[in-house]
């Protein structure tokens, strides 16, 4: 990896949400490739989060951080990738069920999954089926991801998924859910195709959903 | 400058009021004076009577002004130092600083690879030293048993010549008689630079122990005068059982055993003006039932709060009890009997508080039992540390700026403070279920066997200077001469 790849690596692990895009333009001007950026720098970097994330060497917030430097850099990046052809991870639907006005958990998992390099359009809380059905149609995203923070709510993700059967739309995405109380075992019930448990868990499992992980 | 506020960086505790302590005071001072200890060592009973005492054939009883002389004489805060230099191994005694540290001379040991109780073999010394070194909890080093297979009057010496290059955290250590003292002592100074640097930087204190009810043993006092006379900070510490060699009241039995200790205060302040110097030690009840000192009692946090406090009242610092438990095995009742002793003690702030890791009411030391409640001081040690107030922490701008429905983990007041706010644990899991399932659903103690293992697999112990090792060898081969022909 060359120096400069490695300074962007660094400032994407380091949570530098000022130097990382800095850095980035700097090598866009000295005409590394955008494509070389993602995979050689952006990526390496927020592998080594994940990594230690893991491990319990980081912890959220510096998580958080990073995922910030990566979204900011991402945004240079974004019009290059495009332009150069690249393949990018993709879109990904993501909302509040009906019912539920909670959505700390679900922006910190938009937050995770654009840090890793998804491109994310967010429904916001208190979302009907009706209004992920429009999204799907209007947006043509590879994953829909659902939170609720309630028992009481959670059932809306099975309604939804059910709309989205309905409606003839299931085989065009892969499904997510997550929140406080939702399990493994929940999220199988209601025919969804994956569960996160917490916000890294959730853009992980987004990896996984289009095969970068 | 903020004048006239009582910054409370701790937790408040107290447990008897000022008067109640006022009259164990009392009765303490009046046991000394009127009723006496047997004292049954001549050269003590010459100091004492020297100093003011009355003797009356191997009784000895005490004016209270002799007492409260000793008392004032006696240092409150003072330091034992780290071998090595290593500040972070040092231990500060004074107001409102617990430390924790395993027992000693327990006959049996639960082997770390087979986990089988087996006897004690000087072979389990290095790992208990080198266990204590790497704890983050863990402030001073004993070694959980009585060496079996050496000479049996060498037991205590090959134990701290075991324990001394295997960890640099300050050695408690005990001994048979004043030829082990002299071995020990041999060893530290060695390492320290001569007498005076060892006087000047203490790394080990001294263990004698007192008979109850009110004897002063000859062996206690043959080694407190050989403490004392060498300036080696001192642990003069009875253990009553209460309803047996104790009364059976809680404050009885303090009361006692405050007396016990204060008759070997006295000898030592009269050789050794302001010797650091410890009150203890395992107060507890006879199971009326069983018949055992109970480790895992109630009563014993009780009552070690209870001389904690008179020993602070009286302006000395404590050695105290806990994380010891009356279970054969690592059980649920280890950890609560542990873990319960444990948070008394750091409330109470017990200056060095022993026998963390027995287990079987002292019959078997564990390793084991040592590093779950590491774990369990370190969550004691987060709640005593208590609630800091001020503008930063107070965070009434960060909550403004925040607002109605918006989150923390962004700001920079969260990153600032998240890993000193909170206590991470190395052994207690928070994993969600899928998690913990897929790391193996392992127990607690699945994972405390593993992180005794992976301490004894990779941790080492700042070595000792060349020249104190052949001190080592040369005190034990002396040793060895000495008791060939017993």
């Amino acid at each position: 990896m060359s120096e400069s790849l490695e300074r962007i690596s660094t400032a994407i692990l380091e949570g530098d949400e000022e130097k990382a895009p800095k850095l980035v333009a700097r090598a866009l001007r000295k005409q590394v490739s955008a494509k070389d950026i993602l995979e050689n720098a952006l990526l390496v970097g927020m592998g080594e989060v994940g990594v230690r994330f893991k491990a319990g060497d980081m912890f959220v917030p510096e998580v958080l951080m990073s995922a910030e430097a990566m979204r900011a850099s991402m945004e240079l990046l974004r019009p290059e990738l495009i332009r150069e052809g690249v393949q990018l991870f993709g879109k990904i639907l993501m909302g509040t069920v009906k019912g539920d006005l909670h959505d700390i958990g679900k922006n910190l998992v938009n937050m995770m999954c654009e840090g890793a390099g998804f491109e994310v359009i967010d429904l916001g809380f208190n979302a009907a089926p009706e209004k992920f059905l429009d999204a799907i149609k209007e947006h043509q995203p590879q994953i829909v991801g659902m939170s609720a923070m309630l028992t009481t709510t959670m059932r809306a993700m099975g309604y939804t998924i059910k709309a989205i059967e309905e409606a003839g739309l299931r085989d065009q995405v892969k499904i997510m859910v997550g929140g406080a109380p939702v399990d493994a075992e929940f999220a199988k019930r209601i025919g969804a195709d994956g569960y996160g448990s917490n916000a890294p868990a959730g853009a992980e499992l987004a990896k996984q959903f289009v095969g970068a992980a | 400058m903020r004048t006239n506020y009582r910054m409370n960086s701790g937790v408040r505790f107290q447990m008897l009021s000022d008067d109640q302590l006022e009259e164990m005071f009392w009765g303490v001072l009046h046991l000394l004076e009127h009723t006496g200890l047997d004292v049954k060592h001549e050269e003590a009973r010459d100091i004492l009577e020297k100093a003011g005492a009355w003797v009356d054939g191997e009784r000895v009883r005490i004016p209270s002004y002799l007492v409260k002389e000793s008392l004032r004489m006696a240092p409150r805060s003072f330091t034992l130092y780290a071998r090595d230099g290593n500040p972070k191994h040092d231990i500060r005694i004074g107001p409102g600083r617990a430390h924790f540290g395993p027992g000693p001379t327990c006959p049996n040991f639960i082997d770390v690879e087979t986990l089988d109780r087996r006897p004690y073999v000087r072979s389990d010394v290095p790992i208990v030293a080198r266990v204590v070194d790497a704890l983050p909890d863990i402030d001073f080093c004993e070694s959980l048993g009585t060496v079996s297979d050496v000479h049996h009057d060498l037991g205590a010496l090959y134990e701290f010549a075991s324990m001394f290059p295997n960890t640099s955290k300050p050695i408690v250590a005990w001994s048979y008689d004043q030829h082990d003292s002299a071995g020990i002592h041999q060893i530290a100074v060695a390492e320290a630079g001569g007498q005076r640097a060892f006087e000047q930087r203490p790394n080990y204190v001294h263990y004698c122990e007192p008979l109850s009810p009110l004897v002063s043993t000859f062996e206690a006092l043959e080694k407190l005068i050989f403490a004392a006379k060498h300036r080696i900070p001192l642990i003069f510490t009875p253990c009553p059982i209460a309803g047996g060699t104790g009364p059976v009241t809680a404050a009885g039995i303090v009361t006692q055993g405050a007396a016990e200790s204060w008759m070997g205060l006295c000898v030592a302040q009269a050789l050794q003006p302001g010797l650091p110097f410890f009150m203890g030690g395992v107060y507890s009840v006879m199971d009326m039932n069983a018949m055992i000192l109970a480790y895992g009692a109630p009563e014993l946090p009780l009552f070690m709060a209870g001389i904690t406090e008179l020993a602070h009242y009286a302006g000395l610092p404590l050695w105290q009890t806990g994380g010891c438990t009356d279970s054969k095995c690592f059980d649920g009742q280890a950890v609560i009997e542990g873990s319960m002793s444990v948070f008394f003690s750091a409330l109470s702030g017990g200056d060095l508080c022993h026998d963390v890791g027995y287990t079987e009411s002292a019959m078997t030391g564990s390793v084991f039992q040592l590093c779950a409640m590491d774990e369990a001081i370190g969550y004691a040690r987060r709640i005593t540390r208590g609630i800091d107030v001020n503008d930063d922490t107070l965070a009434v701008n960060v909550i403004h700026d925040v607002g109605p429905n918006g989150h923390y983990l962004k700001e920079k007041h969260t990153r600032r403070h998240f890993k000193s706010e909170f206590w991470y644990p190395n052994l207690l899991d928070r994993q969600d279920f899928e998690s913990w399932e897929m790391t193996g659903g392992l127990t607690l103690k699945d994972r405390t066997v593993a992180r005794v293992r992976d301490i004894l697999a990779t941790h080492s112990p700042s070595p000792i200077k060349p020249e104190t090792e052949k001190v080592i060898e040369k005190v034990l081969a002396q040793a060895e001469e000495r008791v060939k022909e017993k």
